[in-house]
């Protein structure tokens, strides 16, 4: 038994071809790409894997409806499976040694005819399949040759042969060309959400997920391709928060020109196998964790926000903001105190007798020095612009807690934070 | 006698809407972890999940280590944790002398209190955070206080049924009665190790000793005896 799966809408049926055929390839190995809008895979033996004839179209149809108005038409050949798809809407199927007496009301111009031989059929009175099979075959060959022969046979549902089987292609790319460019990013989010939609789609039938993706806008000025990467911290399948993610970078950084073309590729990937625990700790869902980063880094900008890492130099208050996520080791349990930083450190007026701190003053808090601790000597990285040579002390001013630095080559105090 | 006869009022105004209005309805069991602080949980129970945590206190008075002790020990335990820095103030060698585990540290280094209060709701309505510290420390207490008390209860809801503990830390509380816990941290000593009369450099501060008072407790049960005051001692950034 074969089934045809057709997008009768001709508008869409172009692009969403990858598409179709990787959903039927998500049933059966055995897919031929027919023509555009239509798709042919043989599905003999998989009702022990979906049931039913009946119960199998329903679930073609399903899996493919995000694509469209989708038709289904099943039949004992190929050829017959496609005009039961191209005649009638919804599920059709015709069964086994019924083919001729179904397909007889159905117009001629559904075979594949050139314009003379609808026209010379036409000529005859013939309209139908019905009426095409019902004339006899060998004067039929004698007018018509053997084209004329093959038409009876697929007027008579009696066409057998091999599905021309298509070649794997695992190139993940959709695209959407734009009679009207786009020059505002809310319509250009519906049409981003619908590709993520398609390629997800396509992923997903091949059991695989997206790690990286790239779109790509063809700006109307200047010429040259906008294009926005993505990598994800681990492969997804979600559209909804593709496309958002998509959307929330081009709202930091615009394409700055109208969009005639969007054209979106993914890298595929094995898909995240987790076993979820009652016993595991507390995480946040990574795809949903991703969405939030980048919300939050769109208040408060990307540098702002991630994972603080310490730099390994003895320097003070350097370190670098890595990427939140991944994977995470344990620790050794202590206690310490903390400090709060004053970032950048404030300039500090400082009194000292001996060396050693009395008064301090600054930002608006001054006070004599009741206690200090110092002076800690510290330098390094001479060799580069970041060096860096003081004396810190840790002072106790009106029950403040505070560490206070002084900049030896030319004297100035800072205060750099409070204990809390 | 005026409260009773307003409380009569507004039950009989509200009557067909609300049968009790005045009814605690918070009737659910409490899921507590531990802050980290031995002395702290023996008093309070805990920190209960779903609920918001206050930690106040003076500048110096102990209350970041406080929270960075609760940050700690929700990280050890493996959960995944957020501070949300209202000024930038947060020193990541700290965290790490403190125990936390950075990589499961998502900082969020705000400027101004509209960027605290959307990100803090991000991270609330995305959810699987063990902890959630909200730094208010150094902001104007004026805008903080400007914030509408709708607010704060916005944000017990959203976390009402989740395992986040939302922990606030700042001069004054905020939160008012939203908040499930409130602690108020105070400085009794400062302790410089050494001889009083030895030079600087023979001085180190070594550690401070802090009170906690608990000044709101709402988990806990009635009979339950809890002691109102923890001495907790926080050793310091050490020279030596």
């Amino acid at each position: 038994m074969f089934a045809c799966i057709h997008i009768p809408d001709t508008r869409v049926a172009a692009s969403a071809q990858p598409a179709l055929l990787d959903c039927a390839s998500a049933f059966s190995p055995r897919v031929e790409d027919t023509a555009t809008g239509i798709v042919v895979l043989d599905i003999e033996g998989l009702d022990h894997l979906f049931g039913s004839i009946a119960e199998l179209a329903e679930r073609l149809q399903d899996y493919t409806s995000s694509l469209g108005i989708i038709h289904v038409g099943i039949a004992s050949n190929p050829d017959a499976a496609v005009f039961a798809a191209r005649g009638w809407g919804g599920i059709t199927i015709l069964k086994a040694g019924t083919e001729g007496a179904r397909l007889k009301e159905l117009n001629v111009a559904l075979l594949p005819l050139d314009e003379d031989m609808h026209a010379t059929l036409l000529r005859w009175g013939i309209h139908t399949f019905g009426e095409l099979a019902r004339l006899p075959s060998r004067e039929l060959a004698v007018r018509l040759g053997r084209q004329g022969v093959h038409l009876h046979k697929l007027a008579r549902g009696a066409v057998s042969r091999p599905l021309k089987l298509r070649k794997e292609a695992l190139h993940f790319e959709e695209r959407m060309e734009l009679d009207d460019a786009l020059t505002s990013l809310e319509p250009l989010g519906f049409i981003l959400n619908r590709l993520c939609e398609v390629l997800l789609l396509r992923l997903r039938s091949r059991g695989l997920a997206a790690l990286e993706l790239r779109l790509t806008l063809k700006r109307e000025r200047p010429n040259d391709p906008f294009i926005v990467p993505l990598r994800l911290p681990v492969p997804a399948r979600n559209a909804r928060v593709i496309s958002r993610l998509f959307m929330l970078s081009l709202d930091a950084h615009p394409p700055g020109a109208a969009v005639s073309e969007v054209r979106l590729e993914a890298i595929p990937s094995k898909p995240r196998i987790i076993q979820n625990g009652l016993f595991i700790p507390l995480a946040p869902e990574p795809e949903q964790l991703e969405l939030t980063l980048a919300r939050i880094a769109a208040i408060v900008g990307k540098a702002n926000v991630g994972a603080p890492e310490l730099a390994n130099v003895y320097a003070r208050d350097r370190f670098s903001m890595k990427h939140f996520g991944g994977s995470f080791t344990p620790i050794e349990r202590r206690l310490h105190g903390a400090l709060r930083m004053f970032r950048p450190c404030l300039e500090a007026t400082v009194r000292t007798i001996d060396g050693r701190p009395v008064w301090i003053g600054f930002s608006g808090m001054h006070g004599p020095v009741t206690a200090a601790s110092g002076p800690w000597r510290s330098g390094g990285e001479w060799w580069n612009a970041r060096h860096w040579q003081r004396e810190e002390w840790d002072v106790e001013v009106a029950g403040c807690l505070l560490r206070i630095w002084e900049h030896t080559p030319n004297l100035r105090w800072f205060a750099e934070g409070i204990y809390d | 006698m005026r409260a009773p006869l307003l409380r009569a009022q507004l039950e009989t105004a509200l009557g067909e809407r609300a049968s009790s209005p005045f009814t605690d309805v918070e009737t659910r069991p409490w899921e507590c972890v531990p802050s980290g602080i031995p002395a702290l949980d023996a008093s309070v129970g805990g920190l209960p999940r779903g609920a918001i945590v206050e930690v106040f206190g003076a500048v110096s008075s102990g209350k970041t280590s406080l929270a960075l002790s609760m940050l700690a020990s929700r990280t050890q335990s493996g959960e995944v944790c957020a501070l949300v820095d209202g000024t930038d103030a947060f020193d990541p060698e700290s965290g790490a002398a403190a125990g936390i585990d950075l990589s499961r540290l998502l900082w969020v280094r705000c400027r101004n209190l509209d960027q605290i209060l959307r990100s803090t709701d991000l991270l609330l309505q995305g959810g699987g955070f063990g902890a959630i510290a909200l730094d208010l420390s150094d902001l104007p207490q004026q805008s903080i206080r400007s914030v509408p008390l709708s607010a704060w209860f916005r944000f017990q809801r959203v976390i009402k049924n989740t395992p986040t503990v939302l922990l606030m830390i700042g001069r004054e509380p905020a939160a008012k009665s939203a908040a499930a816990v409130v602690l108020r941290a105070n400085l009794r000593k400062a302790s410089w190790d050494g001889l009083s009369r030895a030079p600087s450099h023979g001085l180190l501060l070594s550690q401070t000793q802090l009170d906690i008072e608990v000044v709101r407790l709402r988990h806990a049960s009635s009979r339950t005896t809890l002691s109102n005051k923890v001495h907790h001692n926080v050793r310091l950034h050490s020279y030596s």
